[in-house]
């Protein structure tokens, strides 16, 4: 016998985000905390903690999404990946060795192997979340081959730097188109529809403002005289800058307007970043589906600015704070030691001291940045969610089977990893 | 006998079932409103499972099906809760286990800092002897590449070396004087290779696979050929001790320690670098004080003055910045240089070089600036 959603907890095809701030925070500074106690071991502990909160604190149609997956089955992936990046990394490292053109090209073919490798980390990292991803008494499962998916990652990733980022809606569509058609919700399969062009042509004008900056900066050494410069830079000695100011007498104000150029590109970007994640956001929920259920998006702009804001004032408040908190220490350490001799010993303490602090300062503004803008984009990208043709939910079978957690172990050995 | 509404997945397909729960003697009985009983749990194969606060979702332990009982009734979940043993609302379970785990990664964390403290010097100096003499002088070629291209690079693209032009082969040949006399008392299996560079540094270093390097900075500071040689015999103790290798070693395998085992958390980098650099630093310690002892004892052999060895330190060692000790491979100079001069036998020295070869090899850079 089944009902249908009309169930009073259901919000009449919604998606809710029940997590209270609070919990999050006491559980994400308590991480920090011991993050930092066991040199980074604990991080297994909290992110499965993390997922834990988020997964079942967001409710679809009614129903809670539950996530299985336990520290341990991460902390195996983690061994497992390091027993075969070991290798990997000693062949690098041999390769380096080499006096021929393998040594001459190890670099380059230990970046591009590795790149290779945390892009299929990525995928098969995927797979496990999803498999550890429960909704109704159902498995999400994903298919597809990690190594396929790598190589098309990696491609893509070549296009959109040789293109200046202007193939990036391109490669975020063929590479979601990848990953939502091998992705099952039971028997359900899914599937993206979100078209690279129309994402191309919305974030064009934000490309141009970033980019027409750089473009100018660039066009200002057009009329520099490159050989006399090159001449007056070979010749070298004590009068080297007076000569390439002779041979170029608008060098200088070439360069400070190149400099001014390019803050005024970087400002633009961290400003114009919320509503770039927001619409990327906003066009990527929008093209997903899971067979005639169908996702659209509303997310708003000006909400992402405002978790951007929150991040800003909380991380001011710390840095304030860190900072009284160090010249007290630092006050309190000169009184102590002012008198006595510092030696090697005292060196060594003082760099412990200031390699803790950093750690702190470091793990401070990233559990900020969690607690305000990633929980923010995951509750509002969720909340806001419409869903359409739920009543599909109502006949999926049960398919697919739990993966390993290697993945998630070479992603997080190769720092790739996310939630 | 206790009972209440609940939502139930079957696990098999994703149709949601309003049920009826009722609490029995042995385990949970889950009923469709006719009546018809679609599941039967025992209380010690429930768990608890992650939901929101208001709902209580039970699964059953083990179970490959994903069967799901969804409980919102707060005074049936209490109910539920007092009678399965693993439901656990409260966290104590969990509570319990995240103290095991805090517990055995402060071990964990302990026996890596002693690995690397103890552990890793020990490994590189059993390593070290079994590495063929033919892998070592690669590894040295390839460390001479990386050093000639970053640390001897002149600002105008000449080559670093001395030695070479008309005007320094009097000075080079005052060089191989000094080298070969040490060489001979040394006696080492593999021929040196001892080369002057033009940098401005009292400094002199020894490659992995036995090439040296001495700084020109270092003869003009000398003040006779018997300081000089005493740098250069500490370097053979460097290369008799291979520790060029062993630093080799000691930092790939703190990189892979370190680097590995902490992974992406925020800081890591910096924790990383900076456990890197303390514990070099201490090794270099124990391996700058056996090459003392082993250039002293040359020093001896050869019958130079190991005096002037000591005294060279010192107007190495005084020289440095505050501040620096850490980051120094030549630390606690004045210790040292109290260690050598300990060592200096009572023979007569007789000088590395006469008046005429000692002013050629002041003059060993000279040839171009």
């Amino acid at each position: 016998m089944t009902s249908s959603d009309a169930d009073g907890h259901a919000t009449g095809g919604g998606v809710r985000f029940l997590g209270q701030r609070p919990p999050y925070w006491r559980l994400l500074a308590r991480g920090a905390a011991l993050l930092m106690v066991t040199l980074g071991i604990y991080r297994f502990w909290l992110a499965t903690d993390v997922r834990r909160f988020l997964w079942s604190n967001t409710e679809i149609a009614g129903e809670a999404l539950e996530y299985t997956g336990t520290a341990l089955e991460l902390l195996i992936g983690f061994l497992v990946a390091i027993a075969i990046l070991i290798p990997v990394y000693t062949a690098i490292f041999l390769a380096a060795l080499d006096l021929g053109i393998l040594g001459k090209l190890s670099g380059v073919m230990g970046f591009v192997a590795l790149g290779v490798l945390g892009q299929y980390a990525i995928y098969r990292a995927r797979r496990y979340r999803l498999t550890r991803t429960i909704y109704r008494g159902l498995r999400f499962h994903q298919e597809g081959s990690a190594w396929a998916y790598a190589f098309r990652a990696v491609l893509w990733w070549i296009v959109t730097a040789l293109s200046l980022g202007l193939a990036y809606p391109f490669q975020l569509a063929s590479l979601e188109r990848y990953k939502m058609r091998n992705t099952f919700y039971g028997s359900l399969a899914g599937g993206f529809d979100a078209s690279g062009l129309r994402l191309f042509v919305r974030g064009l004008p934000m490309w141009l403002l970033v980019f027409a900056p750089l473009a100018l900066a660039v066009s200002g050494f057009i009329g520099i005289d490159w050989k006399a410069f090159a001449d007056a830079v070979a010749q070298g000695g004590d009068d080297a800058m007076s000569k390439i100011e002779g041979s170029n007498p608008g060098l200088g104000a070439v360069i400070v307007f190149a400099m001014l150029m390019g803050s005024v590109s970087v400002t633009l970007a961290a400003i114009l970043y919320p509503a770039f994640q927001a619409m990327v956001l906003r066009w990527w929920s929008s093209g997903l589906c899971f067979g005639t259920i169908e996702v659209r998006s509303r997310l708003s702009t000006r909400r992402v600015y405002g978790a951007y804001a929150r991040f800003v004032g909380y991380a001011l408040l710390f840095s304030i704070t860190m900072g009284i908190v160090g010249s007290v220490a630092l006050l309190a350490v000169a009184a102590v030691g002012g008198t006595s001799r510092f030696g090697a010993q005292g060196e060594i303490a003082a760099t412990l001291a200031a390699l803790v602090g950093y750690v702190i300062t470091a793990l401070g503004f990233s559990t900020i940045y969690r607690a305000t803008v990633l929980l923010s984009l995951w509750q509002l990208g969720m909340e806001s969610l419409q869903l359409s043709g739920l009543s599909a939910l109502d006949k999926v079978k049960a398919t697919g089977r739990p993966s390993s957690a290697v993945g998630e172990g070479l992603a997080d050995a190769l720092n790739v990893g996310s939630y | 006998m206790n009972s209440g509404a609940g939502i139930y997945f079957d696990g098999v397909t994703s149709a949601r079932h309003d049920v009826v729960v009722a609490l029995t003697q042995s385990g949970l009985q889950i009923s469709n409103p006719d009546g018809h009983v679609q599941a039967e749990w025992p209380y010690n194969e429930i768990e608890g499972l992650t939901a929101p606060d208001s709902v209580l979702r039970l699964g059953r332990r083990g179970s490959t099906v994903l069967e799901r009982l969804e409980i919102r009734d707060p005074a049936l979940a209490a109910q539920i809760d007092a009678r399965a043993v693993h439901v656990d609302r409260a966290g104590a379970l969990q509570r319990r286990q995240r103290i095991r785990v805090i517990g055995w990664s402060v071990a964990a964390t302990t026996s890596l800092l002693l690995v690397a403290w103890f552990g890793m010097p020990a490994i590189a100096a059993r390593l070290t002897p079994l590495l063929p003499a033919g892998i070592e002088g690669k590894l040295g070629e390839a460390v001479d590449m990386q050093i000639r291209g970053m640390l001897l690079a002149p600002k105008d693209g000449t080559t670093p070396d001395c030695g070479a032009s008309p005007s320094e082969t009097a000075g080079r040949a005052a060089l191989d004087k000094i080298v070969r006399r040490l060489e001979a008392a040394a006696g080492l299996p593999h021929p040196l290779r001892i080369d002057v560079v033009r940098r401005d540094a009292a400094n002199a270093i020894a490659l992995p696979g036995g090439h040296v390097y001495v700084f020109s900075g270092l003869i003009a500071k000398a003040d006779n050929a018997d300081e000089v040689a005493g740098v250069i015999a500490h370097e053979i103790g460097h290369v008799a001790n291979r520790d060029g290798t062993k630093a080799l070693i000691q930092g790939a395998g703190l990189s892979i320690l370190f680097g590995m085992l902490l992974g992406d958390f925020v800081g890591g980098g910096a924790v990383v670098y900076g456990a890197r650099t303390l514990l070099q630093s201490s090794y270099s310690r124990e391996t700058e004080t056996a090459a003392d002892a082993y250039g002293a004892g040359l020093m001896n052999k050869a019958g130079g003055n190991t005096y002037a060895m000591a005294a060279m330190l010192d107007k190495i060692g005084g020289a440095t910045e505050p501040g620096m000790k850490i980051l120094l491979d030549h630390p606690e100079t004045k210790a040292r240089v109290a260690a050598i001069r300990k060592l200096a036998g009572n023979q007569a020295p007789s000088a590395f070089l006469d008046a005429g070869e000692w002013a050629a090899l002041k003059q060993i850079c000279a040839g171009r600036p």
